[in-house]
């Protein structure tokens, strides 16, 4: 973060407003961002209101299945060898433990990478293609 | 009978002062900065406003006739074209498709500029820097309104065209080029010019206008190349006091010069974003193609733009930040767009579709550095499983960038594999971006856009839902309940193209029969 030129807005008056996307207005629950690195046949990463004690192996057994399974690619992870990150690190998840417990918080970002399924070097029927 | 002196008829320059700045005289019951209270507040200094330039030198009852004439001509051809059933001369239904992008997404910012410029024209305390503005503001009220009324003649025609401006308000993809406006008309009245007559106007306007006005000649939409046509003339105008603009505030004072430079970066950027939307209707949406966005990319901002920062050089303004990075975008960023509207083209109001194989070669060889490696696999990808009638939509919802508000789709530069992600923290909360130059348009103003209307994030948080539907519990189907609250009837107003009613009535009315392929 530069914070040497933070927030140098002039205004005409005093302009305090409230954050529209504070975590008290989505019903309890955080919104998390989820990308499943080099695998751009869904545009852009996800973004799903969790609730804060899911537990991340229910993240990796429903969740992603649900926002990811229809790429070709899916059901070959491999998920003891998928590598995970937030924002800024690398981090070893505990399947038991919730998001909370992890540390992480609303508006959160969580990739994961699979080293063997590299979407942009993909092959399906004999075809290579790149998604 | 006394005779009559003739009255001397004033030469044209004297004529022009008198009827416009001759008009304006300084308040003396009031402060002159209470009643101008705007244009002081944003750190620009001004010490004379005479030396301000009209390179026009148009008055209004000018104005009022040349208007008028062209006006007669426009409508003379809207009218036979309707007359003629001019519809029916397109090169192919898809065709419609950019017209409806046109119609959402670009006339409401014609409207948004009408009320932006009478603003400034209201705020600004110089009297020849108001005209221009006050005359400005005319003329984006008149292109909304031909816009409007050129393809009212393809709303009885086409679905997607019937609710513009709800629309405009409410749909995600919207949200876009809406925060762009609303952005730079909430700013001071010098950061609306640098913004709306500079960045976009002069810098980067041949880029929205060029393409969809020879994109309707190609395609045989004889009425939108009027209405084009019509506006052009205003454009010039707009474009020369968008430079006089930049020029006057960088000779008055040199402490000036730092401030526009960081708008020009801002608005560049925000200006090359929203073009994205362009991009993809020039390599997608044109059945007839004029030529690719970065054929257009390279003639309009490349070479145009590489020599007006050579000229601005001697003001000690440099090109904007993002340039060599809106530069590598130009083999990437129509791609991405069209992906994005693919697998959200049922949650949108227009409708996409894979290109035909000879359009897939077109593709090839404009972008030979791209198209083939990052994106056909996917698009054939997606062809196979529309021809085995399971056409992929995508059924979540994207992330998006704090300040763009387009989804995160855009690549790192450098590497188009991986998505481009900045964070920043700000009051204890976190914000992304799609890149640096978004992000640090946040970080200049945090309290302003801490403040975004993110489409995804109003859906989760409830507000975009019909009232008849509990926001914590929207049932089975939330995305349905999005659209019916969108006012957006799936399947009609959006879809794949060849499944939809705008390609069956088409061939319909040409004799053409098919069998119409299920929309799923």
């Amino acid at each position: 973060m530069n914070a040497v030129n933070m927030d140098c807005m002039p205004t005409i008056g005093d302009y305090q407003f409230p954050a529209r996307d504070s975590e008290d207005k989505f019903f309890g629950n955080w919104l998390i961002y989820l990308c499943w690195d080099n695998h751009l046949m869904y545009c852009a990463p996800f973004c799903v209101p969790l609730p804060t004690n899911l537990p991340f192996g229910a993240l990796v057994r429903d969740v992603l299945p649900m926002l990811f399974g229809e790429h070709p690619e899916f059901e070959q992870i491999d998920w003891q060898r998928v590598r995970w990150s937030d924002s800024s690190d690398e981090f070893l998840p505990d399947f038991g433990k919730s998001l909370a417990q992890h540390g992480f918080g609303h508006k959160t970002l969580i990739r994961f990478k699979t080293p063997a399924l590299e979407g942009s070097r993909g092959h399906i029927d004999n075809k290579q293609l790149a998604f | 009978m006394d005779t009559r002196a003739k009255k001397k008829k004033l030469g044209l320059k004297k004529r022009y002062t008198t009827m416009t700045r001759d008009l304006s005289w300084d308040t003396t019951y009031q402060d002159m900065d209470k009643v101008f209270p705007y244009d002081k507040y944003e750190g620009i200094k001004i010490h004379d406003w005479d030396k301000w330039e009209d390179p026009f030198r148009l008055t209004m009852d000018a104005y009022w006739k040349y208007q008028g004439e062209k006006d007669k001509k426009l409508y003379a051809v809207i009218d036979a074209f309707a007359q003629n059933n001019g519809h029916m001369g397109i090169s192919d239904a898809r065709y419609v498709n950019a017209l409806k992008l046109f119609i959402q997404g670009v006339s409401p910012l014609e409207y948004y500029a009408h009320r932006g410029f009478a603003h400034a024209g209201r705020h600004f305390t110089g009297a020849g820097v108001r005209v221009a503005s006050q005359m400005q503001s005319i003329d984006e009220l008149r292109h909304y309104q031909t816009q409007a009324h050129t393809i009212s003649h393809y709303n009885r025609h086409f679905n997607g065209m019937h609710d513009n401006i709800k629309w405009f308000d409410r749909m995600w993809y919207l949200a876009v080029p809406k925060s762009f406006f609303e952005d730079a008309f909430s700013g001071g009245p010098f950061e609306f010019l640098t913004a709306v007559s500079f960045s976009f106007e002069y810098v980067l306007t041949n880029l929205l206008f060029v393409p969809f006005m020879s994109g309707a000649a190609h395609n045989g939409d004889m009425a939108t190349v009027t209405f084009g046509f019509s506006a052009q003339s205003d454009e010039s105008r707009h474009m020369t006091l968008g430079i006089e603009c930049i020029k006057f505030m960088l000779e008055q004072d040199p402490d000036n010069v730092p401030i526009v430079q960081r708008w020009i970066d801002k608005w560049f950027w925000r200006g090359y974003r929203l073009l994205s939307l362009v991009a993809m209707m020039q390599d997608y949406m044109l059945p007839k193609r004029v030529m690719s966005w970065k054929e257009a990319w390279e003639m309009y901002a490349e070479s145009n733009g590489g020599a007006l920062f050579k000229d601005l050089a001697r003001y000690g303004i440099r090109p904007p930040k993002g340039w060599e990075d809106a530069c590598e975008g130009k083999h990437h960023i129509s791609h991405q767009a069209w992906g994005t509207f693919y697998q959200y083209s049922h949650a949108a109001a227009f409708h996409t579709w894979i290109p035909k194989p000879d359009e897939m070669d077109w593709l090839s060889k404009k972008y030979p550095e791209s198209f083939d490696k990052h994106y056909r696999g996917r698009l054939e990808h997606w062809g196979n499983l529309q021809q085995r009638d399971e056409r992929w939509f995508n059924q979540h919802l994207p992330m998006l960038c704090q300040i763009c508000q387009i989804p995160m789709v855009f690549t790192e530069p450098g590497d188009p594999t991986q998505i481009s992600f900045h964070e920043t923290q700000y009051e204890g909360a976190k914000y992304h971006f799609c890149s640096g130059h978004c992000k640090e348009i946040f970080h200049h103003e945090p309290r302003k856009y801490v403040q975004s209307w993110l489409p995804v994030h109003q859906i989760y948080q409830g507000a975009c839902y019909p009232e008849d539907i509990n926001p914590e519990s929207p049932g089975d189907s939330p995305v349905r309940e999005v659209l019916r609250y969108y006012g957006v009837v799936g399947g009609q107003d959006n879809g794949d193209f060849n499944a939809s009613q705008d390609r069956s009535n088409f061939d319909a009315w040409l004799g053409k029969n098919h069998p119409q392929e299920a929309n799923k």
